[in-house]
Formats: structure tokens, sequence, C-alpha cells
């Protein structure tokens, strides 16, 4: 439940990267999930490819998912036109 | 967010490096954000908040019923004309809580989080401005203890620091001793760990044992306390250990 929040917080972020980077376009997104995170990232997946078509900006982007040690959650890198 | 305390989130600084991709007209940009990061500045700003306040605060978490109300209730009855305190409640919905501490007669907001599984620190920001305006008809903005009592969920809450001084996990015995094996990140992060209803234990095949040694092995230094808000036992330490932080 609370990955819907996480993804709304990201969505967010890819907005105004853009904006930042005149992109009109996100074609990938990768981020990385802490192993003790409590974040599911099948449900995190689940969520992004909700909520992603709700945007033109955001609709075609691919999520890649990378899991690391410790508890933080990283937008790492955007690939955007 | 708000001016009168200066708890202003603080704009974000754009440390991202851009490249073009091999693609022709798309670009990299490394970002390397934690996207708790927000969360978590905004608790550092409640910790200041609520010591202005003149108050320590205990995030309370366990699974919906384990009795974190009830031990509320327990504990204004034993403290609460020694101790200025006031109660921040989160739910999913309804005020149902609040109305309970209310009786009590100690200011009580209630926070619900629509949907979502547990309290992050923007919201209980939002909180304590509430506390703050409610306690000044009274008393003035001060307060001894806030205890926060998160959104009833044994996982989410974890993740998310609220500001709080103290994170105390509460397991009830009919929950069952092999809780704390099975959501180990809530006891990683908790600094007190306390076993509810105790009075029920005869009913039910809980291992006091069990519950503690695991909460141990995933936290050597994770103190615990046996409690029942019902026959009162357990709650004398309890409260002296409440006492204790507020001095
Ligand atoms: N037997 C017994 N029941 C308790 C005790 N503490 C709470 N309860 C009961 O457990 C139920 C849930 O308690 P509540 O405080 O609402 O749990 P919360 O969801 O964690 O706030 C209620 O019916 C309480 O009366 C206790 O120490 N002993
Ligand atoms: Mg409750
Ligand atoms: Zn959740």
């Amino acid at each position: 439940m609370h990955e819907l929040s996480l993804v709304q917080g990201l969505l967010g972020q890819l907005e105004s990267l853009a904006g930042q980077h005149g992109a009109s376009r996100i074609l990938k997104v990768r981020v990385s999930i802490g192993e003790e995170s409590c974040i599911v990232e099948d449900s995190f997946r689940f969520g992004f490819d909700a909520i992603k078509t709700e945007s033109s900006l955001t609709e075609r982007a691919e999520l890649q998912i990378q899991k690391v040690p410790g508890s933080d959650l990283m937008l790492m890198q955007v690939e955007m036109e | 967010m708000c001016k009168s305390c200066g708890c202003h989130i603080s704009p974000d600084t754009d440390k991202s490096t851009t490249r073009a991709s091999k693609h022709d007209n798309s670009k990299i940009v490394d970002v390397h954000k934690s996207l708790l990061e927000a969360n978590r500045r905004q608790a550092e700003k409640n910790r200041h908040h609520i010591e202005a306040m003149g108050a320590v605060a205990i995030n309370m978490i366990s699974s919906p019923g384990s009795g974190k109300t009830t031990l509320l209730e327990a504990t204004i009855d034993r403290l609460g004309d020694r101790l200025r305190i006031g109660v921040i409640e989160g739910d999913i919905e309804t005020e149902r809580d609040a109305e309970r501490i209310r009786k009590k007669g100690v200011p009580v907001v209630q926070l619900t989080t629509g949907g979502a599984c547990h309290l992050d620190a923007p919201l209980v920001h939002k909180g304590l401005h509430e506390l703050e305006a409610l306690a000044h008809e009274k008393s003035g903005p001060f307060f001894d203890l806030i205890f926060i009592e998160n959104v009833g969920n044994l996982v989410c809450p974890a993740t998310f620091d609220l500001g709080e001084h103290r994170r105390i996990v509460l397991l009830s015995v009919p929950e069952g001793s092999d809780k704390p094996a099975k959501y180990p990140a809530v006891f990683s992060t908790a600094d007190l760990f306390l076993i509810t209803k105790t009075d029920l234990i005869k009913y039910f095949d809980f291992s006091v044992k069990e519950a503690v040694s695991e909460a141990k092995r995933i936290k050597p230094s994770l103190e615990s306390m046996e409690i029942s808000s019902k026959t009162g036992d357990g709650l004398d330490e309890w409260c002296e250990y409440l006492e204790s932080l507020c001095n």
C-alpha cells in the first residue's frame, strides 16, 4: 500500500526533472530498493505501471529496479527525451 | 510548509549530471537521490519542533488491536496529572481513537491517512500544529510527552521516521511469540519492545522467552517489558520509563 505513495513521490520527481531538462518523455527510470526498506519490489512496479499512464510524460516509461543492501529507496538514473 | 515554526521544507539542490545517450535525442540523467529523503528531512524538523514544545515524542507501532489506545488510556490515568500529555492518533479512517483519548481530557489530534498504511513526517507535522493550537486554548503550547499512535501495521511504519525520540513496538499475547522473527524490520528500528495483554497468557501458548530472545537476536540492545493494561501489571515500570524520558 505505501508503495503507491512512494511511486507518487517518484512521479513528482520525474516531472520536475523533465522540466529542468526540457524533456517531454521519460524513457527509462532506474531505481534502487534497499533489502531492509520494507518496500516490496512487485508492489512498487505494480504501482508505477498503474500510475505512469496518467501522464503522457511517463506513459511509456520503463522501470528498472535494482535491489541493494540497506534501507533506502533511491532514484538512480533517468533516461528522457 | 508553514511559517510559524520555521519548519519549511528546503528546496532540493540538484546534483544530477547529464550526458547524451546512444539514442539520438535522448539523454541520461544521473540523479542518485533518495526518495525517502524528503520524509527524513521533515522528520528532523519535527524533532526540533517537538523539542521547542518542550516535549519528548513516542512513536507507537503495532498490528491493529495490540492495545495501543488502551495503553494510552491507562497511561493518561496514571500520569495525566503529573505530565502534560498530548496525543496524535493515526488511522486510515475515523475519529474513534481520538474520541477515546479526548474523554480522558488531554489534547488529541486525529490524523486520517485516507488509505495509507502508515503515518509519514509531513502528516505528523500537520498534527503537531493542530496539537499546539488545541493546547494553546488551554495551558499554552507546551507538553512533556507526545504520543503518536501509528496506523495499525507491523511492517510499513518501520520505514518512516516521524521525528520521534523513541520508537516503541507492541506485540500482544494473542498474536503469537513468533512475530519478532517474522517482522524483523520494525523490531530492528525500535527502542523498546512491549509485550501487551499479558493477562491472557494462560489462554495462549505464547512464549515470552521466545519473543524476547528473537527480538534480541534482531537487535541485541532492545529492552522489553511485559504489561497488561487490563490488570495494570507492568504499568509501574512503563510509567517510570516514560517519566525518566521527560527528565
Ligand atoms: N485482555 C486484554 N485486552 C486488552 C488489553 N489491552 C487492550 N485490550 C483489548 O484489545 C482490543 C484492542 O485494543 P486497542 O487499544 O483498541 O488496540 P489498538 O488497535 O492497538 O489501539 C480492545 O478490545 C481492548 O479492550 C489488555 O491488556 N488485556
Ligand atoms: Mg488504536
Ligand atoms: Zn504499506
